[in-house]
């Protein structure tokens, strides 16, 4: 039955699109201090504001296979004290400045980021400079910011989406250090002050360093600040260390996190696949896009709008520097699970098989190049598009040309790159949840490897007992 | 955005963001701010229904109705809204909040007038029938399952705390509702709530960024102008009794590791001189790790792990509270937690503050207040911030204007009236103190802090 609630028609098409506007880029400034640290500046005078980050090119990966999360702690005791400046001090430097502060550490990067009114951009930048070059590491502040990350830890080992992520980017990546995505309670008590020491002697120094500044100044002015600042900072550069290559799959398999009691199922499923600086890249970010990037992706459009199992079903290719992967996530009620994990790769296979229809095609092409315009609409969304062309080292003109790129591609595109980085037969299949209600869903689509939720492998149970 | 800041005899900076507005002959309200920095719009319509005002007894249906507006209307049919703002290069949502529901989207702005054709075939004629209800039913509770039932802390505290601070039901009840009452919906149900809360004269239609202003006008009189008004819709009684005890509750953390805490104080008026100095109060309070709760609860007692806080002000229309979450150590009890915040309170309220500690949260405030006006939504929906508020000063105040003014009654709050309104809000007859402790937590071992008076029992 339909139901409306006018009984009068006012039938009418939708209108048409107006002639585009074209986006009109910020000035930007680019300069390799004599130190090797990069400067991008961007004039962005939306709000009187700046948003300033400088970034490392080293991370949690670099030192995985001895100190897991030894980045991510380095940068959070950065935060907490220089040579000249007590924790209280920096915090209260930064209210005055009208300004915020994180400091972390991902896979590839460390950063020490700030945001603040443009008439305090210099006390910001010297508050950067100051973070970078002469944290102190006070060992309180040490031992509290450790028992916090433990605190933090056990709140993770909870959280079934962690739960998933973890497991599955130890699957994908075997001995490769991007396996590691959280230190283990453990390793973060044997965490020492003397090792986030060293960590930040040989990583956070200017060479091959990048600082990006967006927001309302005048880029001349700007650079003059700059080079006074972290100009006579000087401090050799690490070699990049080599890591082990990713293991290759060899057919679908299960990975169950037990959780027991829980009403939900976190799903995830995916690959191996590609980075930014690969040829295949547009074609996959429009596959992509298609398969389950978008609100009205297929996946989205059927297993929320059309069967209901779930309220955020995703696809994400994940661009990590040295490797990236192809991931789908969804949160479903247990009694689903198998018919969820039946449709995503039906919906894997499709792109794989059939060519996308010409309507599908534009709209998503339409999709992925209006957004991105939105995307560089204010500071911080022109900052982390920056960020990305820079520390990825893309191409010069990556974001300029990053729509008629998209807009070049075909349908013949989008079948490739499915074929190609759309591992449906390898896939691997990590599900998070109540055991019994749904392992023998999961066991359908391959074999079962049972985890708890520290990470360990639980002997596997007979069958009989599963099934009783 | 034409905002750059010009000096005032107090050299306090003011906003001269452009704000043109109207009112359509059926009651709707249009507001245009006109900013040609990027090729890009963020259009809302905003309906003067919240999940505090819906119906006794349907808990829940406020924010169930929301998804049932992205599942037809005349024109456009179950995915096609959602296929046309997408294909149009273009981001959408909605939310349910206390005292508005919200459907907005940004586009490239030559996809303008598409997206005011869209909202207004749904404002005008929703289609939807039992198969869109059957399915958004099961979506939402799979939303609650994600953000709720499933996750640790789910709906910490803004779904624990209600029920404990008021007592009136609009205030107090589930506002994502029992599985029980989203089961019981019906079809009916939703016709009627749309023709109750949906009319053009229950709204506000924004259109932030790169539009001429006639040209937008005459689009929103174009597309809307022709629906007709509905009668005044009903108006909950949201008022609350006087509080004249302190308030307590508990409930079970099933799956988190640590006990949590929060502690809401009710707010004063909408815009009245002791709401604007508790908006300083709450940073002083609260502002990062340079606020008061975090520096003692955290940094120097290193009880909590987590301490943190805020309030709705400019957000919300009626009873709202400041509410401060903690997150402490297991070796900690809540009661003594609790106590050690108390001396927080009890020293703003003796001591006051300083004119040193106040000028500074100041230029906080008008930072945040910016950064907030150009974002809001991370970085994805350009000036949504900016659109929100905008929306919130036309519905509660009848001047979206105050755009460019709400900041001077802010930054015009003396250290004397922070310490008054201190005295006089942060009171236990005033206050609602909730626990949330783990299931499987052991009795602390090492409690390091001695249970003071005034602390939660």
């Amino acid at each position: 039955m339909t139901s409306s609630a006018t009984s009068v028609s006012h039938r009418s098409a939708a209108p048409a699109l107006a002639p585009e506007r074209p986006v009109a880029w910020p000035k930007r400034t680019t300069r390799v201090l004599a130190n090797g640290l990069e400067v991008v500046l961007a004039e962005a005078r939306t709000f009187p504001r700046i948003s300033a980050n400088l970034y490392f090119r080293s991370g949690n990966a670099l030192i995985a296979h001895r100190t897991p999360g030894l980045a991510d702690m380095t940068a959070t005791v950065v935060r907490t004290g220089t040579a000249s400046r007590p924790s209280r001090q920096i915090e209260e430097d930064l209210r005055r400045m009208g300004a915020s502060l994180g400091t972390h550490a991902g896979a590839d990067s460390s950063s020490i980021a700030a945001a603040g009114l443009a008439e305090s951009s210099a006390g910001i930048l010297e508050l950067i400079a100051d973070l970078a070059r002469n944290a102190s590491f006070p060992e309180e502040e040490f031992e509290r910011e450790r028992r916090q990350r433990f605190e933090e830890l056990r709140i993770e080992r909870t959280t079934p989406g962690f739960l998933a992520g973890e497991r599955f980017r130890r699957v994908l990546f075997g001995k490769h250090p991007y396996a590691v995505v959280a230190p283990t309670e453990d390793q973060v008590a044997a965490y020492t002050r003397n090792e986030l020491v060293e960590f930040y002697r040989h990583h956070y120094v200017p060479g091959g360093s990048l600082l990006i500044v967006v927001g309302d100044f005048a880029a001349e002015a700007m650079l003059e600040k700059i080079e006074k600042i972290f100009g006579d900072w000087k401090a050799p550069q690490p070699e990049p260390p080599r890591s082990p290559e990713p293991p290759r799959q060899s057919g679908r398999r299960v990975h169950l996190v037990g959780m027991s009691g829980n009403v939900q199922t976190q799903v995830m499923v995916g690959n191996l696949a590609i980075t930014r600086r690969d040829p295949d890249w547009y074609r996959m970010v429009l596959a992509n896009s298609i398969y389950g990037g978008a609100f009205h992706s297929r996946l989205v459009m059927n297993i929320r709008e059309q069967k209901g199992y779930t309220y955020s079903p995703r696809s994400g290719i994940n661009p990590l520097r040295q490797h990236g992967y192809f991931s789908i996530s969804a949160a479903v009620r247990n009694e689903v699970v198998a018919a969820t994990l039946t449709e995503i790769f039906y919906e894997m296979d499709r792109m794989r098989s059939v060519a996308v229809p010409a309507e599908e095609l534009d709209s998503a092409r339409n999709y992925l190049t209006g957004v991105f315009s939105l995307g560089v609409a204010t500071q911080e969304g022109l900052l982390g598009q920056l960020s990305t062309v820079y520390l990825d080292q893309l191409p010069e003109g990556y974001l300029e040309s990053y729509r008629e790129r998209i807009r070049a591609l075909s349908a013949e595109d989008v079948l490739e790159a499915a074929r190609r980085h759309f591992d449906s037969a390898n896939a691997q299949i990590v599900v998070v949840g109540d055991r019994e209600q749904i392992i023998d869903q999961a066991a359908l689509f391959g074999p079962v490897t049972e985890y708890d939720a520290s990470g360990k492998i639980v002997a596997p149970r007979p069958l009989d007992v599963m099934q009783a | 955005m034409n905002s750059s800041p010009s000096t005032s005899p107090k050299s306090a900076p003011h906003l001269h963001i452009p704000v043109e507005h109207a009112t359509l002959a059926n009651g709707l309200r249009v507001v245009v701010s006109p900013d040609h920095s990027a090729p890009v719009v963020t259009v809302g319509v905003y309906y003067q229904i919240g999940f505090r005002l819906e119906p006794r007894g349907r808990s829940g249906f406020a924010h169930l109705f929301e998804h049932m507006m992205f599942q037809g209307s005349e024109n456009a049919g179950k995915m096609e809204h959602i296929r046309l703002i997408n294909s149009s290069g273009g981001l959408l949502n909605g939310t349910t909040n206390y005292d508005i529901t919200n459907y907005f989207e940004s586009v490239p702005s030559n996809a303008l007038e598409r997206v005011l054709w869209l909202e207004a075939d749904r404002m005008r004629a929703l289609k939807v029938d039992d198969e869109n209800l059957r399915n958004q039913r099961d979506v939402v509770k799979e939303e609650v399952r994600v953000n709720v039932m499933n996750q640790p802390y789910g709906g910490f505290p803004w779904l624990d705390l209600p029920p404990v601070a008021f007592r009136n039901w609009p205030n107090a009840h589930n506002f994502y509702g029992d599985f029980a009452d989203l089961d019981a919906a019906t079809l009916g149900d939703v016709q009627q709530f749309f023709r109750t809360y949906y009319a053009p004269n229950n709204a506000v239609l924004l259109i932030v960024g790169d539009a001429d202003p006639a040209e937008a006008f005459a689009f929103a009189k174009r597309y809307f102008e022709g629906i007709p008004p509905g009668a005044a819709p009903p108006r909950a009684d949201i008022t609350e009794p006087p509080q004249t005890e302190e308030r307590h509750g508990k409930v079970e953390e099933r799956l988190g590791p640590l006990p949590a805490i929060a502690i809401g104080y009710t707010l004063p008026p909408r815009e009245s001189e002791d709401w604007f100095a508790m908006g300083l109060v709450d940073r002083i309070l609260h502002g990062g790790r340079a606020g008061r709760v975090y520096r003692k609860l955290v940094l120097e007692e290193q009880i909590a792990v987590e301490a943190s806080g805020g309030a709705d002000l400019i957000d919300t229309n009626g009873p709202t509270q400041m509410v401060t979450q903690i997150v402490h150590k297991p070796e900690f009890t809540s009661e003594g937690t609790v106590a050690v915040f108390d001396e927080i309170i009890e020293e703003l309220q003796r001591k006051g503050v300083s004119p040193e500690e106040l000028e500074p949260v100041k230029v906080k405030f008008r930072s945040d207040f910016y950064s907030m006006l150009e974002t809001g939504m991370g970085s994805h929906m350009p000036r949504f911030g900016l659109m929100h508020y905008l929306a919130c000063f036309t519905l509660y105040d009848g001047d979206p204007g105050r755009i460019n003014t709400i900041l001077d009654g802010f930054l015009g709050v003396t250290p004397e009236r922070v310490q008054a309104a201190a005295k006089k809000y942060l009171v236990p007859q005033n206050r609602a103190v909730l626990v949330r402790r783990p299931v499987n937590l052991p009795p602390p071992v090492n409690p390091h802090v001695s249970v003071g008076n005034g602390g939660a029992r």
